[in-house]
C-alpha cells in the first residue's frame, strides 16, 4: 500500500478524492486483486485465447509432438519444437519483437540487445533472439522491465549514431528510425561528442557511411554465410569497433547489393541511388527480373516515367530475399541507348526516323519479296512468351518455320521438358548431397542458384565436383576436369568420382546451357545421362538431372517450339531479330534484309536495315518462364519510351500490313493462344513437371569432340542489351572483374 | 476592334434560366461569326480556310457541349469561349495556333490520312496512335 500513500502525497486530485471517504472506499475496494494474486486468479475467469495472427505469416510444423514445448507469451500459449528461440515463440504468438542484429536467414549474433524480453523467474531480461525456449516459460513482452530495457538499448545505440536522418538515404525505411520512434526515449542524456568512423570503399555499388553503423554485424554474417566471401569483418573493440575489410579491398561478390537491404540503418546504402529519391515518393511495382534465367522476384520502384531502383521481393522457392547485383543495378541501362522511333537505314547508311505506317509497309513489302524459306526469325534473350508466339505465328503464316531463340544452340531438344529444365527446382537443390557441375559456372550464370548450392554446401557439407574451365567458386569444390574426357571417364566408371556419386543419397548434376552451343551437344547430353543412370540421379521422388539455362527467354522459347537450327541463317534473305543481339550474323548473306525490333541500340542494330522500337521488361506485361519451368509475369512499372510499342503488338500490326493477319487483338487473346501451345505458361507461379520419361528420348549416335568446355558468360555484369548500356554495370566490370 | 469586345469579357451575373444561358450562347456565336473576317485578315488565313469553314468549326466546338444543361456551366463555357475569342481577335495568338486549333483540329495532319487506313482493323488504327489500348 505504500505506493498509494505516495500517490496520495503527490496527486492533489487523488488527495481530494481520498478526503471523501465514500470515494476512497470504492477506489480501494477495486484494487485488492492486484495485491492478492490467488484471489484474483479465482475471481477472473479463464482468459479466452483467440487465435492470433503470427508475425509475417510465420507458421510452424511440429514433426515430433514429444519434442515440442509449450510456452506462454503474454499469457498466450504457444506450442513449438524444442530448440527454437524465444523470439520465434513471440512471432508465433503474434508479437513483433524489435530487433537489429537478428535476421531470419543469418546466424544469430545476439549483440544488439534490442530484443530483450522479460522471462518469469529469470533474474535479468533475456535476448529473445538467442534464448532457446524451455517448457512452461512465461515470456512477457510488454512489461515495464521489457520496455525500460528497450529504451535503454535505444539510448545506447543513439549515443553514437549521428542525427542526420534528413540527409540519410535510409530515411523513411530505417529500422533505427522506426524503432526509436516507438521504443526510444524522447531525449538523450549524453552530452559528449559522438564518435566518427572512417568510411570504407566497398566498390561502385555500396555506399558506406560508417559513422551510422550500429555494429549489428548483419553485413558481416551475410557476406560470409550467404554471399560466401570473407570480405567483411569486425575490427577493434569497445567503442573502437568498426566494420571493415581490414585492408583496402572492394567487396567482390555478385550478391553484394543485398547488404544494402540487410543493413538496418543507413550505414550501407546504394551508391547509384544515393540522393536520388525518397522511398515514400516511389511507386512500387511487383515484377520479374529478366537478366538471367532464374526469374528473381523484384519490386521496381519508379518515380514518374523513371525507374529509380530495383529491390528484391520474397519468394522462398526462387530467390529467397536476395537478388544479384546485375538485377539490382542494371536499371540505369533502361534509360540509355533507347530506341524511340521506327527507323529506316538510308542509302548513306544513316538511320532516318519514319512513321510506323511507313516502316511497317516497307518491311511487309520486303518480306513478301523473298522466298518463304528465306525468312528467319530470331527471338532475343529478353523476349517474353507472348511476343515469341506472335513471332512464330507470323513467320508460320508467311510460310517459314525458321524461328529460333538465341542461346538454344543446334537442334534443341524441346520435346521432353525435363531435358532443358532445372528439374530438382532451385529450392530442391537444398536437398542434394552431391553436386556435379558440368560446363557451368553458376556463380556468374545464375548467382541465386549458386547461392542455394552454397547454402547447401555450408549446411550439409555436400560435395561439389566441377568439370569445366577454371572458374571462381565461393564454396569448397573439386575441379575434376576441363572437358568431355572427364565426363567419359565417369560414364565408363573409371573415374574416382564414380564411387562418390554411387554413395550419394540425392546426387544432383547441373549441366550448363553454355554447352548447348557445342556441335557435340547431343553426345555430351548422352554422356551425362549415362552418368545419371549409373549414379541413380533420377529416381522416384528425386530428379537430380538439371539443366541450368542462361537467359530469361530460353525455357519459354523451347516450350513454344522455337527450335530451328541457327544454320538457316546462311541462306536467309529476311531476318527478323526480335531483340536478338547475341545472334551470330557472320554467316548472313550481304544482301539480306535485317529487321531489328528491340528496346536498345545494341549489337543487333549495327546490321539492321529497319528498326522497330519496342518496350523493355519494365514497361510491358509479359510471361517469362524461368530455368525451373516456373512461369511468372512482369508488370509494367513505367510508360514506354517515345513511339515504341509492345513486341507482340508490333508483330500483330506487321502481320496485318503484310496481309497475314494474326487472330489476336488483346493480351488476353494472345494468352489464349499461348494456352493452346504451352498451357503451362499460363499457370503463373506454378512449376509443371514433365510427365514423359527420359526413355522416350531418341538415341544419339554422335562423336564427342575432346575440346574442353568454355565459359558461357565472359562478363557477369554485361550479358544483355540492358546491362550492356548500363553505366553502373560498366563501372562494375571495370573495377570488380579480375583481369 | 479589340475594345468593342472588351465589354463582353466583363463578368456578367449568372443566367437565371436555361433560356437566358441559351441566348447568351447564341450571342457569343454571333459575335464570333462577326469577327471572323477580321481574324482571316490578321492571321492571313485566306489561302488556308474559308469563313464558312471557320464558322462550322466554331459551331462544332459549341455543339461538343450540347449535353450541358446546367446554366452555370453554360455560362462558364461561354465565358471561356469569349476569352478565347478575345485572345484571337487581340492577336494574342500566332497564325499556327489558329491553324492548328481551328483549321486542322485535334487530329492534326492525320485527319486526311484516314483514307490510308481504310479497311485496316481497329487494332491497327489504335496501334498507329498509341501503345496503350
Amino acid at each position: 500500500m505504500s505506493f498509494l500513500r505516495a500517490l496520495r502525497r503527490v496527486h492533489p486530485l487523488i488527495r481530494a478524492n481520498f478526503s471523501n471517504s465514500r470515494v476512497t472506499s470504492r477506489w480501494i475496494s477495486s484494487t485488492p486483486d492486484l495485491h492478492n494474486p490467488e484471489a484474483a486468479a479465482a475471481a477472473v475467469p479463464e482468459p479466452e485465447f483467440r487465435p492470433r495472427t503470427p508475425v509475417g505469416g510465420a507458421r510452424i510444423e511440429i514433426q515430433n509432438p514429444d519434442d515440442s514445448v509449450e510456452v506462454f507469451v503474454d499469457g498466450y500459449p504457444v506450442k513449438l519444437p524444442k530448440g527454437m528461440t524465444v523470439m520465434q515463440a513471440c512471432e508465433l504468438a503474434g508479437v513483433d519483437i524489435p530487433r537489429f542484429c537478428y535476421h531470419s536467414r543469418l546466424s544469430i549474433a545476439g549483440n544488439c540487445r534490442m530484443c530483450l524480453v522479460e522471462v518469469e523467474k529469470s533474474p535479468k531480461p533475456v535476448a529473445s533472439c538467442a534464448m532457446p525456449v524451455a517448457p512452461g516459460m512465461k515470456i512477457k513482452t510488454d512489461t515495464p522491465i521489457a520496455k525500460k530495457a528497450r529504451e535503454g538499448v535505444m539510448e545506447f545505440l543513439l549515443m553514437n549514431h549521428p542525427l542526420d536522418c534528413p540527409i540519410c538515404d535510409q530515411g523513411g525505411e530505417c529500422d533505427l528510425q522506426d524503432q526509436s520512434m516507438v521504443f526510444g526515449s524522447d531525449r538523450g542524456r549524453f552530452t559528449e561528442m559522438k564518435r566518427s568512423v572512417v568510411d570504407k570503399n566497398l566498390g561502385p555499388l555500396v555506399k558506406t557511411v560508417m559513422t551510422r553503423c550500429i555494429q549489428c554485424t548483419r553485413c558481416v554474417r551475410f557476406a560470409s554465410e550467404v554471399a560466401g566471401v570473407q570480405d567483411l569483418g569486425m575490427l577493434g573493440r569497445g567503442s573502437g569497433e568498426e566494420i571493415g575489410t581490414y585492408v583496402e579491398k572492394l567487396m567482390t561478390s555478385e550478391l553484394s547489393g543485398n547488404v544494402i537491404d540487410i543493413c538496418p540503418v543507413g550505414a550501407l546504402t546504394s551508391k547509384p541511388f544515393a540522393f536520388k529519391a525518397r522511398n515514400w515518393e516511389l511507386k512500387g511495382t511487383e515484377s520479374i527480373d529478366v537478366t538471367d534465367a532464374v526469374g528473381s522476384n523484384i519490386r521496381i520502384d519508379s518515380r514518374g516515367p523513371e525507374v529509380m531502383r530495383i529491390l528484391p521481393r520474397l519468394n522462398e522457392d526462387i530467390n529467397e530475399e536476395w537478388i544479384s547485383d546485375k538485377t539490382r543495378f542494371c536499371y540505369d541501362g533502361l534509360k540509355r541507348q533507347r530506341l524511340n522511333d521506327p527507323m529506316i537505314r538510308d542509302h548513306d547508311g544513316k538511320f532516318k526516323p519514319v512513321t510506323w505506317r511507313d516502316a511497317l509497309a516497307i518491311v511487309a513489302e520486303v518480306a513478301h519479296g523473298v522466298n518463304p524459306d528465306e525468312i528467319v526469325g530470331i527471338a532475343g534473350q529478353l523476349s517474353d512468351a507472348e511476343s515469341m508466339i506472335a513471332l512464330k505465328d507470323f513467320l508460320n503464316r508467311m510460310g517459314s518455320n525458321n524461328v529460333m531463340c538465341e542461346g538454344n544452340g543446334l537442334n534443341p531438344q524441346a520435346d521432353i521438358r525435363s531435358s532443358f529444365l532445372l528439374n530438382s527446382n532451385i529450392a530442391g537443390l537444398e536437398n542434394a548431397d552431391l553436386f556435379l557441375i558440368v560446363g557451368s559456372q553458376p556463380r556468374v550464370e545464375a548467382p541465386l542458384v549458386n547461392a542455394r548450392i552454397q547454402k547447401t554446401v555450408r549446411a550439409t557439407q555436400a560435395k561439389v565436383a566441377y568439370i569445366g574451365p577454371p572458374a571462381n567458386f565461393n564454396y569448397d569444390h573439386e575441379h575434376i576436369g576441363t572437358g568431355p574426357q572427364t565426363l567419359l571417364d565417369i560414364a565408363e566408371g573409371r573415374h574416382p568420382f564414380c564411387s562418390a556419386i554411387l554413395s550419394a543419397k540425392k546426387p544432383a548434376i547441373i549441366v550448363g546451357a553454355g554447352l548447348f552451343g557445342r556441335k557435340d551437344k547431343d553426345a555430351i547430353v548422352a554422356a551425362v545421362e549415362t552418368i545419371s543412370k549409373l549414379g541413380g540421379v533420377t529416381r522416384p521422388g528425386w530428379n537430380g538431372l538439371n539443366y541450368l539455362l542462361l537467359n530469361a527467354a530460353q525455357a519459354s522459347a523451347l516450350d513454344l517450339g522455337l527450335v530451328s537450327s541457327p544454320d538457316v541463317i546462311r541462306s536467309a534473305k529476311f531476318v527478323y531479330l526480335m531483340g536478338a543481339d547475341d545472334a551470330n550474323l557472320d554467316d548472313l548473306p550481304k544482301d539480306a534484309f535485317v529487321l531489328y525490333q528491340g528496346h536498345h541500340g545494341d549489337r543487333g542494330v549495327y546490321r539492321a536495315n529497319v528498326i522497330f522500337p519496342s518496350s523493355a521488361f519494365s514497361e510491358k506485361e509479359g510471361t517469362y518462364e524461368n530455368t525451373e519451368g516456373c512461369a511468372q509475369w512482369t508488370i509494367p512499372a513505367v510508360p514506354t519510351v517515345g513511339d515504341s510499342r509492345d513486341d507482340w503488338k508490333i508483330v500483330r500490326a506487321l502481320s496485318e500490313v503484310a496481309g497475314v493477319r494474326l487472330p489476336y487483338d488483346s493480351l488476353m487473346a494472345v494468352r489464349a493462344r499461348l494456352s493452346r501451345v504451352a498451357p503451362n505458361l499460363l499457370n503463373v507461379d506454378a512449376r509443371e513437371r514433365s510427365t514423359i520419361s527420359e526413355e522416350l528420348r531418341p538415341e544419339f549416335k554422335q562423336k564427342l569432340s575432346m575440346a574442353p568446355f568454355g565459359a558461357a558468360v565472359e562478363n557477369f555484369y554485361m550479358t544483355d542489351s540492358i546491362t550492356r548500356s548500363s553505366k553502373i554495370m560498366a563501372q562494375c566490370s571495370s573495377t570488380l572483374l579480375k583481369k | 476592334m479589340a475594345s468593342s469586345l472588351r465589354g463582353v469579357a466583363r463578368v456578367q451575373p449568372n443566367s437565371k434560366t436555361l433560356e437566358e444561358a441559351r441566348s447568351r450562347t447564341f450571342d457569343f456565336f454571333k459575335k464570333a461569326c462577326r469577327s471572323l473576317p477580321t481574324v482571316m485578315d490578321i492571321y492571313n488565313l485566306h489561302d488556308v480556310v474559308t469563313v464558312s469553314q471557320l464558322r462550322s468549326s466554331i459551331a462544332a466546338q459549341i455543339r461538343k457541349n450540347i449535353n450541358v444543361t446546367n446554366p452555370k456551366v453554360i455560362d462558364m463555357l461561354v465565358f471561356k469561349g469569349i476569352e478565347e475569342l478575345t485572345n484571337i481577335v487581340d492577336h494574342a495568338k500566332q497564325r499556327h495556333h489558329v491553324i492548328g486549333q481551328y483549321v486542322l483540329g485535334p487530329e492534326g495532319l492525320d485527319k486526311d490520312l484516314g483514307m490510308q487506313d481504310q479497311g485496316s482493323s481497329h487494332f491497327l488504327k489504335r496501334f498507329y496512335e498509341t501503345n496503350y489500348f
